[in-house]
């Protein structure tokens, strides 16, 4: 489906490409920095940032300092990263949807592509730090629940692109499906103030407990990881458009 | 259905298509009685198959806090199974092909295939629910108010069928397309699954304030059913037309 219309396509090539290298540079040194910063400027909690003490694999957590709470200066940021590329999954599968044009097909899959791998950098850091905080490997938590299954939709909208030989019905099943795993963001972001029990805390609220010391390093890592997401995904794009121009190209010479 | 066609008459309604198509699922099946058999086996297997998993728990097991995950395991297994089969005979035979020439609003194919899926699925609830009753709650018997338990499997199998239709269309042109209904179906399945089952659990403990658990469950389960089916209703054209 290689169509040749062109007109009114977003750009490949101009400004946003320019910029995407730099993006990717400032991003990974935002993230370094705010890494620094976070071990150095940030101070240890209490218990980290569990709202109240809770019980968890039979030992009270809450009342010593964790130094394993650091993780979060990563964990939650890459986790932002992942749900903004869902977004993006979403808004260019509606684009797909409504124009049937290729180049928001490749978009769509891109952004998803994106998201997988800050989906599996959440859940290994996440892993990692309910090991140390709560005592056990897994739990069946609402966010990591809601989480582990968005993890799962993403690998199906892979495995069904791969499972598709034609490309047209590939692009619009991805898309549908692209906008049937969006419902579960919001729902994964939602769902510490829904369930209040949960052990995951509300970040982004007044009065969220972060001393302007934890939040420097946090806003830093955020603003790093989601410059990297950006940049991956223009020099990505590039690259996938290259192929696609080459594949068109070689067409061309074996007829 | 094509006497629906002529030019001479007017033009039949949505309702009129619903109505037709509906009817020609529900009389294929009276006919070959195909899907009503092999979910009702599975779901009985699937319960011969909870007998032998069950028999070394001993007398200790509390059963009724796990009956309403247990139940809902064969509901989901056994709608898997009839979701995979629904497209088939329109496939085999070109049916579909003949549905999508008719001059109609293609979401009210969505709604009259989840319709006819909605009722194998209860036919086979109704069923498959007495048995396991009959079978591993025979002693123990559950609370009395386990009659709500209707509420969540109402409302359970709507959502299945609403989302499953969707899929096992989306599958119906894939390569493996038994698991991918499967690696697709579970995951976007599982609020709906945890609302249900949480629901169930609540009506058949009968624990104090279970009405309260009972019907924050059931919002949520309502509002997935809402959202998720209307989305498939509005993706469903581009789908079956892809």
């Amino acid at each position: 489906m290689a169509n040749e219309k062109t007109a009114g396509e977003p750009k490949v090539g101009g400004r946003l490409d320019a910029i995407a290298p730099w993006a990717l540079a400032i991003g990974a040194l935002l993230a370094t920095i705010g890494f620094v910063v976070n071990f150095t400027v940030a101070p240890l909690v209490n218990g980290a940032t569990v709202s109240e003490p809770a019980v968890i694999g039979g030992t009270l957590v809450g009342n010593k300092l964790l130094l394993s709470q650091k993780i979060f200066y990563w964990h939650m940021p890459v986790a932002m990263a992942s749900f903004t590329a869902l977004v993006f999954t979403a808004y260019y599968s509606v684009r797909f949807l409504m124009t049937k044009r290729y180049c928001y097909d490749v978009r769509a899959k891109l952004a998803t592509e994106i998201s997988l791998i800050f989906v599996l950098c959440t859940m290994v850091t996440g892993e990692m730090w309910t090991r140390f905080e709560w005592g056990v490997w897994w739990t069946w938590e609402p966010r990591l629940t809601t989480y582990f299954i968005l993890m799962l939709m993403i690998f199906g909208y892979f495995i069904l692109r791969n499972a598709v030989e034609d490309t047209e019905r590939r692009a619009v099943y991805s898309s549908v499906l692209g906008i049937l795993i969006f419902i579960d963001v919001p729902i994964c972001f939602m769902i510490t103030r829904l369930i209040p029990s949960s052990v995951h805390p509300v970040i982004f609220r007044t009065d969220s407990g972060l001393s302007p010391e934890m939040l420097l390093p946090l806003l830093l890592s955020l603003f790093g990881f989601l410059l990297i997401a950006f940049g991956l995904y223009r020099l990505r794009l590039r690259t996938q458009l290259m192929e696609d121009s080459l594949v068109r190209i070689q067409d061309k010479l074996e007829d | 259905m094509m006497a629906r066609m002529k030019p001479a008459m007017k033009k039949p309604s949505t309702w009129a298509h619903y109505v037709a198509l509906l009817k020609k699922d529900l009389s294929q099946e009276l006919h070959t009685k195909d899907m009503l058999t092999s979910m009702g086996l599975y779901a009985l297997l699937v319960l011969v198959v909870y007998g032998a998993s069950l028999a070394q728990a001993g007398s200790e097991l509390d059963i009724l806090q796990m009956a309403g995950g247990l139940l809902w395991v064969v509901i989901l297994f056994t709608s898997l199974l009839g979701l995979n089969r629904s497209f088939s005979h329109e496939k085999e035979h070109g049916c579909l092909e003949g549905i999508l020439l008719v001059p109609m609003d293609r979401s009210v194919i969505f709604l009259a295939k989840a319709t006819a899926n909605l009722v194998f699925l209860l036919v086979v609830t109704v069923v498959s629910v007495p048995l396991f009753f009959f079978f591993f709650l025979g002693q123990v018997g559950a609370a009395p108010s386990w009659p709500l338990i209707a509420v969540p499997l109402l409302v359970g199998c709507v959502g299945i069928a609403g989302v499953g239709t969707m899929l096992s269309t989306i599958t119906m042109n894939t390569r493996g397309k038994d698991v991918m209904l499967a690696v697709l179906f579970i995951p976007l399945m599982f609020p709906l699954l945890w609302a249900c089952v949480s629901a169930t659990t609540a009506v058949m403990c009968g624990a104090d304030a279970y009405m309260e658990t009972f019907t924050t469950s059931m919002a949520l389960a309502g509002g997935y059913d809402v959202v998720m089916i209307l989305l498939s209703w509005v993706l469903y054209d581009f789908v079956v037309s892809a």
